[in-house]
């Protein structure tokens, strides 16, 4: 239930408890996972361990990731669009690194974005979450996939993604915000890992700039 | 309505509440969004806010945006936000924000929402924020 009620604001304070051990406990298990899930793509490194994944495309096209980006450089983000502050600022990163690279120019540079929350976001979600931000798509392609498919490009990639707080709507849906890995890598034509940086708060002109010196 | 229009700006220039800079990001029909604004406290008792409505979504919280450990983030809600007097607290990305979820319509550039925000001392305020685009991100986040 969420703490805050419209009509009723009163607090309870066993809730507040209640929520305030959770995420103690909670803190303690991140704090294990993230030990587990240690990134295993360093700089200078094979990302992926050098694997494929089939994944699908916001056109419900299979994918198979990393190998449509191979001998191009590849930026890529991960989110989730249930996100309702970060992804989208990684997401509008995302899109104004690539305007720096018009397609015409420089076709061999190729955007993805892939989440890490399949089961919610659907080709059909990624789809609609492209469409209302007015996303260039041309070099840009959204991927979602079986979630332990997911799973082990996400370990791979070293990025976690640990369901936090969530909110139950009236109907009774649960609403789960990760908290999560906030990354866009670029990785270059051999597959190998050039530079990781933070996606909501990405450096554009750095990330330009780390992208035309490998061009 | 206008009437009440009237009463409510008397009322929150008494407060000394008042919004600046209302946004919200735009989203579609079941996902989520943000409602962004600056909260000015002109008065000389802090005010708390504690609750927000919006009538185009399932549900409406306070959150924040939090960072957790050297490269990641999350988001919690918080029940409330006191401002000081004579201060002025900023929502904006990755930071405070108040989070409509699951939009029950959708939220495109150039609409105009109405978010209520809670207040403690100053009541209900209502607010119609102008829906914009990713563009408005870069001006608020960094």
């Amino acid at each position: 239930m969420p703490l805050m009620n419209h009509c009723h604001p009163n607090i309870s304070q066993t809730n507040l408890y209640k929520k305030m051990t959770r995420k103690i406990v909670f803190s303690l298990m991140l704090t294990l996972v993230a030990a587990l899930f240690y990134s295993c793509s360093e700089k200078g490194e094979k990302v992926y361990s050098g694997k494929s994944f089939v994944l699908t495309d916001m056109n419900k096209k299979s994918i198979t990731y990393p190998d449509i980006t191979k001998g191009k450089i590849t930026v890529v983000g991960y989110i989730f669009t249930n996100c309702p502050d970060i992804c989208p600022l990684t997401t509008n990163n995302m899109r104004l690194l690539k305007e720096k690279f018009p397609r015409r120019d420089y076709p061999e540079i190729e955007f993805v974005s892939i989440s890490f929350d399949p089961k919610v976001d659907t080709p059909e979600v990624l789809k609609k979450f492209a469409e209302v931000r007015d996303l260039d798509l041309n070099g840009w392609t959204f991927l979602t996939g079986e979630p332990a498919i997911i799973s082990d490009l996400m370990h791979e990639a070293g990025i976690i993604s640990i369901p936090g707080d969530s909110t139950v709507t009236p109907a009774g849906e649960k609403i789960i915000f990760y908290i999560h890995t906030d990354r866009i890598s670029v990785i270059d034509r051999d597959g190998i890992l050039v530079q990781n940086f933070p996606g909501s708060s990405l450096d554009i002109d750095k990330a330009y700039r780390e992208i035309i010196r490998i061009y | 309505m206008n009437l009440l229009f009237i009463i409510l700006s008397i009322f929150l220039q008494h407060s000394g509440i008042t919004i600046e800079n209302p946004w919200i990001r735009n989203s579609s029909t079941g996902t989520n969004t943000a409602f962004f604004f600056t909260v000015n406290n002109a008065g000389k008792e802090a005010d708390t806010l504690y609750a927000a409505y919006g009538d185009f979504a399932e549900v409406t919280e306070v959150h924040e945006t939090y960072k957790k450990g050297e490269d990641m983030m999350g988001m919690r809600e918080v029940p409330i936000v006191v401002i000081p007097p004579g201060s002025k607290v900023v929502f904006k990305p990755r930071d405070l924000h108040v989070m409509l979820i699951k939009l029950t319509s959708d939220v495109e550039k150039g609409m105009e929402k109405e978010v209520i925000l809670k207040f403690r001392k100053a009541g209900e305020i209502k607010i119609k924020a102008p829906v914009k685009g990713m563009e408005a991100m870069i001006m608020q986040h960094k």
